[in-house]
């Protein structure tokens, strides 16, 4: 097994220390940063993401994988910049307004970093306000919207009007999931798409972006 | 046929994990059909069944089952919530909650903790916990040591009444001239997949608080009897049954096959293991992100969970 591969496994294990040590032993070695983040840290969140998929492993588990990977990306992150590597995409993603419930949105940002997504968290309960100002500052690909309550997934759509009537550098995709949503409801309010779960969050993501 | 008859299912175990995941089993194969207020269109009826569930050991390891909805940050939050009363400054005001449906305020309509420790009733604030850790103190064998939740003005007009409805405790005296403290929690509606396990590890906490008070006040050691648990409607929503049936041309596994391929201490956790993440998670979550994020937490509430971060923090405190 080489080291990317070791690095892999234990991302896919969760074991953080690991991660980290061999990370900075593979750049020790000479394997760029960006190789250990596609071949190693990424493989090893592909590995969990389709056993998520496949309903092979719990919740929990795929967090401590995300965590271990992020524990190799501490390191990665500086050397990434300087060598201008680019992610997948930009994703903000937060609760909409009113919700505090914030687990599934988790998850989906998890996934999305774990497949090579540059992913910013508004966290819960975020307004369009907060919306609109993040898609200025950061100039997102995607923004995704996540509700838990039926009171709470209707202010979608004034989130998904104020974005899509703001003048912005580029066209952002609005993507929306949660447990009281369905394709039809991001049909009626014309979102970009609807992810029933967090893996296909992540396959929407990148289809839409046609990675 | 439909008998119209709901079952009645009976679980005695050891420990959280191993009652989880036999009530699961039994709940799937032995339980009604019956719709809920939470189905989507399209999603098949629940699974349903009244169930007591007897945990023998609360604390006995492997106490954390791997299959909950949130990570063990979040856990550790919820724990919190429930017993340290982390997010009852997120209940709306009585003003809000008796509009029901009707309310633009999407706070919440309660906590467990305000309920149980902070009950409203004819303009005074019970501490139902604090009375049944007296009650039990003055007299061990009293069978008047509870807690109830339901408010019958505040929780009929609202969307998402409380679950959790009564705690019952009393003390029943060991071999050593010490008591063992028994706890029962009664359950009006339940979630089995996605709630129970995450329910039972925060109630068995407070359970474990509640013992070491009583010893505290007695001056003689308590230690924790069997914790049961009874729902008149414990369930697992049509919804999850893609997850608990899997569907074998699409390749995903059903979740009785995901108990098949792992050993059982390949799909648990002991609470050594679990301690780090419920202190830090890594993610933003757990007890020290909580305090950091949650800026407009009270005082008092802060305090109580930086001595449980400082409890956690001994080597010999298990969560």
């Amino acid at each position: 097994m080489d080291i990317l591969e070791e690095i892999a496994s234990e991302v896919v294990k969760g074991d953080s220390d690991s991660v980290e040590r061999l990370t900075t032993k593979a750049l020790s070695q000479g394997v760029s940063a960006e190789e250990v983040l596609n071949k190693g840290l990424v493989e090893g969140m592909d590995v969990v993401s389709k056993r998520f998929k496949n309903n092979e492993c719990f919740i929990p588990e795929v967090l401590i994988s995300a965590k271990a990977m992020k524990s190799g990306m501490e390191t990665l992150k500086p050397l990434l910049a300087k060598a201008n590597v680019k992610p997948q995409g930009k994703v903000i993603i937060g609760t909409v307004k009113g919700d505090l419930h914030d687990i599934g949105k988790n998850i989906v940002s998890m996934l999305l970093q774990g497949a090579g997504f540059d992913v910013v968290d508004l966290g819960a309960d975020v307004g369009k306000e907060k919306f609109l100002e993040y898609a200025k500052k950061e100039n997102p690909d995607i923004l995704g919207m996540s509700a838990l309550l039926t009171t709470t997934m209707i202010y979608m759509k004034e989130v998904l009007e104020t974005i899509r009537n703001a003048s912005l550098e580029k066209e952002i995709k609005i993507i929306i999931g949660g447990a009281p949503l369905t394709q039809s409801y991001a049909d009626a309010i014309k979102a970009d798409g609807y992810a029933p779960d967090a893996a296909s969050a992540v396959d929407l993501s990148k289809s839409l972006l046609n990675k | 046929m439909k008998s119209g008859v709901i079952p009645v299912l009976s679980i005695d175990e050891d420990t959280i994990p191993r009652a989880y995941e036999k009530a699961i089993k039994e709940v799937w194969e032995k339980g009604t059909s019956v719709r809920t207020e939470y189905d989507r269109p399209g999603d098949p009826p629940s699974r349903d069944a009244t169930v007591i569930i007897t945990v023998r050991q609360p604390f006995g390891q492997p106490r954390f089952h791997r299959s909950f909805a949130d990570g063990l940050g979040g856990l550790s939050e919820y724990v919190m919530e429930v017993v340290h009363g982390a997010h009852d400054y997120w209940v709306k005001p009585v003003e809000e909650i008796l509009k029901g449906r009707e309310s633009k305020d999407t706070r919440w309509t309660y906590t467990y903790h305000q309920r149980l420790f902070e009950y409203r009733i004819e303009d005074e604030v019970v501490n139902q916990i604090a009375y049944m850790i007296d009650r039990l103190s003055k007299t061990s064998y009293t069978r008047r040591a509870q807690a109830i939740t339901w408010n019958p003005k505040l929780d009929p007009p609202t969307d998402d009444p409380p679950c959790l409805q009564r705690i019952w405790g009393r003390l029943c005296d060991d071999d050593e001239g010490g008591y063992v403290f028994n706890m029962n929690t009664h359950w009006r509606s339940r979630d089995l997949f996605k709630a129970w396990f995450e329910n039972v590890i925060a109630l068995t906490t407070l359970m474990r608080k509640m013992a070491e008070a009583i010893s505290s006040k007695t001056g003689t050691r308590v230690r924790l009897g069997r914790y049961a648990d009874i729902s008149d409607s414990l369930h697992i929503y049509g919804s999850y049954f893609r997850e608990i049936e899997g569907d074998a041309e699409k390749g995903i596994q059903s979740f009785f096959e995901k108990l098949e391929n792992r050993t059982f201490e390949e799909r648990t956790w002991n609470s050594e293991f679990v301690k780090p993440f419920f202190i830090n998670d890594g993610l933003g979550k757990g007890l020290r992100p909580m305090l950091e994020r949650e800026k407009e937490m009270p005082q008092n509430v802060r305090k109580a969970i930086e001595k449980e971060l400082r409890l956690m923090e001994k080597d010999d405190y298990v969560v």
